[in-house]
């Protein structure tokens, strides 16, 4: 079977070749052509080592031993996590990144404060956090901190509510 | 010179001056802490209402302060939630986070404190000594010299490239040398690589990728684990805000505190360089000097790893007003922010800035200085408080880590695919780190990538092919030292690996 290593060595292919197509097929003006250096010079440089990097990431033996990083009791290696799944809470882990992806759908559209509080409420209720009297004031205040700092004092327009409250 | 000296330390030192440094300070570091905000926009928010002051030191002091402040502020959201918002802090995560996952939150950021002092202090020192004579040498590199001083900043990937890794990393500079080249470059105006998406245009922001990359995984990794990083949250807060660093420790660290501060001021005088070179270079360097045991420490929590680059980047800020008070000519683009703000002043940076008006350009330096100390005096108290934000209950920290990477992202641009952009780049990194391919150099390869095409193809331009790497003995050693930065750690992987 594939294992991760080779799968994202092989995606890193994918993605060299495609860079590699791109830079070959790459448009140039008729004066670049005589140019010693054309805007596709280093991207083909960098897509031939690309290509020949992912190659031998792929065909290289594996090695058996998994590096722990620092204390291994505490810092694990990343690669540990996929060989017990059901050690860890992955489903508040991938919700948690549904929900980041929610407030970037949002955020515009439904303005920053609204958005914010919302998605730190929802994010702490999540993972586990029961204490609601504590973390509704915190998000709220949170979310208008910023808010005040980056709009009013810093001047760097951030849209405060949704669109159509205007 | 030491009349100029005294008429600056005059200026500085009265108490509205102090005040305003002390001001300058705070604001500094609380806005840099916020990802995306770095000195260079903090300095260039804040010009409009310190020009409000009227009196130019006074304004020079406040900016300094907010300089200063900010370079600190990026520290920290580096060392406590590996969030690097400014490129030149990059290298202080490698470090710094590994430590405060330890526990020692506080120590690292005393470190980061007592080098960034140092570093600044000594290019100071240095800015005061040796800048016109500085400013004449940096003239002599071009872009052949340039294009080799950054090939050797890329060979701080070597720092990586241990245990087996040696291939990855090289993927991954590449992957950030690829994702460099999207949008438009300043030799090319040409956009390149954008698949039609206009938000591409110019380029990928990185705030967006530095955040993808570190804060999102960390996030999700914390997510699942409710275990990792317990050893820092769980620890008394006394230990994690604890500042105290042994003799021995000390010890250590001092060398590098030197070397970093001289070897960093020297590259922040050359024009277009600056900090984030000097970290790079800096770490890279102090691990090729340090013995085998302490190297293997590195990433993992060296506080050799984390004084050197954080002493580099602050001599270089120095550095890069070299060839602005001394020449006129912008050495960095917080200084082009601040040659803003002289000019605003009716004060006009270069040759005749020291003979016309010497105290201006001695009150410029003494604020400086000032700004150093003000920081240090300012923030060590605080380091216990900031230190304690480690042990917030999970359940808040998480969402504010998320929170905060995407408002870097966002802020200043209102523009949502930045956030889309940012967890894809999140979930890419996440499987890499499942993979077990490291990070940092793919930020490296990015980071570095537009100065080393850019350097690179006016080089050739110049000398129609590549024979400038011959021609130009100063390009010559420079690339030689960055193969030798490459080669011996692979060499030295390569005959362990042999003798096992």
């Amino acid at each position: 079977m594939l294992d991760l290593n080779r799968a994202v060595a092989l995606a890193l292919l994918a993605f060299s070749s495609g860079y590699a197509y791109l830079a070959f097929t790459f448009h140039l003006l008729p004066f670049e052509l005589f140019l010693s250096v054309r805007p596709n010079t280093m991207p083909i440089a960098l897509a031939v080592g690309g290509i020949i990097c992912s190659l031998a990431l792929l065909i290289k033996p594996q090695s058996s031993e998994n590096e722990t990083e620092g204390d291994g009791t505490v810092n694990r290696a990343d690669g540990e996590y996929l060989k017990n799944l059901q050690n860890y809470n992955w489903i508040q882990g991938i919700a948690l990144l549904v929900l980041a992806t929610l407030y970037a759908l949002n955020l515009r559209s439904l303005g920053f404060l609204f958005c914010t509080s919302t998605f730190l409420i929802l994010g702490g209720i999540l993972l586990g956090e029961r204490r609601y009297t504590l973390l509704i004031p915190i998000s709220l205040t949170a979310s208008f901190l910023v808010w005040y700092l980056v709009d009013q004092v810093l001047t760097i327009f951030l849209r405060p509510w949704p669109g159509w409250f205007y | 010179m030491f009349d100029g000296m005294l008429l600056g330390l005059e200026t500085a030192f009265t108490l509205q001056n102090m005040l305003f440094a002390a001001l300058g300070c705070f604001i500094g570091t609380i806005i840099g802490m916020l990802p995306g905000l770095g000195p260079m926009s903090v300095v260039a928010i804040m010009i409009p209402v310190s020009l409000q002051i009227g009196d130019p030191s006074t304004t020079l002091i406040l900016l300094a302060g907010v300089y200063y402040g900010a370079i600190f502020g990026g520290s920290t959201s580096s060392i406590l939630i590996n969030a690097p918002g400014e490129a030149a802090v990059v290298a202080t995560a490698f470090d710094g986070y590994p430590m405060a996952q330890k526990g020692q939150a506080g120590k690292a950021l005393t470190i980061a404190a007592i080098s960034s002092f140092s570093g600044g202090t000594i290019g100071v020192v240095l800015l005061m000594f040796f800048a016109p004579a500085l400013a004449n040498f940096a003239i002599l590199f071009w872009s052949a010299e340039y294009f080799a001083l950054v090939l050797v900043g890329l060979s701080a990937i070597s720092a990586f490239a241990g245990k087996g890794k040696v291939l990855k990393a090289l993927m991954m500079t590449l992957l950030g040398l690829m994702l460099a080249t999207v949008g438009e470059s300043s030799l090319f105006h040409a956009p390149r690589f954008t698949l039609g998406i206009m938000d591409l245009q110019s380029g990928i922001n990185f705030v967006t990728l530095a955040m993808g990359l570190f804060a999102v995984p960390e996030a999700f990794f914390l997510a699942i684990d409710k275990i990792r990083g317990k050893k820092g949250s769980s620890k008394k807060s006394q230990e994690i805000s604890n500042l105290r660093i042994n003799l021995k420790e000390a010890k250590a660290i001092m060398p590098v505190i030197a070397r970093q501060s001289v070897q960093g001021f020297l590259i922040g005088v050359m024009p277009g360089t600056g900090a984030t070179i000097a970290s790079f270079l800096g770490y890279a360097v102090e691990r090729n000097l340090a013995s085998p045991e302490e190297r293997e420490e590195f990433g993992k929590g060296s506080i050799k790893g984390l004084a050197a680059p954080e002493t580099a980047n602050n001599a270089a800020s120095t550095g890069s007003f070299v060839p602005l008070l001394t020449l006129g000519i912008p050495g960095s683009g917080t200084t082009a922010v601040l040659l803003g703000a002289f000019i605003a002043l009716n004060l006009q940076p270069g040759p005749q800035l020291m003979q016309d008006r010497p105290e201006v350009f001695w009150s410029i330096i003494m604020s400086m200085y000032f700004g150093n100390i003000v920081l240090l005096v300012l923030n060590l108290p605080l380091v216990p408080y900031i230190a304690r934000l480690l042990s917030i209950p999970r359940s808040f920290l998480i969402p504010f880590v998320l929170f905060f990477a995407m408002a870097g992202a966002y802020i200043g641009q209102n523009n949502a695919t930045e956030l889309l952009l940012l967890l894809g780049f999140g979930v890419l990194a996440i499987i890499f780190r499942f993979a077990d391919y490291p990070l940092p150099p793919l930020l490296i390869g990015f980071v570095l990538g537009q100065m080393f095409e850019d350097n690179l193809g006016r080089a050739m331009r110049n000398a129609n092919g590549i024979q400038f790497i011959w021609e130009r003995p100063m390009t010559l050693t420079l690339i030689i030292s960055a193969a030798i930065f490459i080669l011996v750690p692979l060499i030295r992987d390569w005959l362990t690996n042999k003798r096992k």
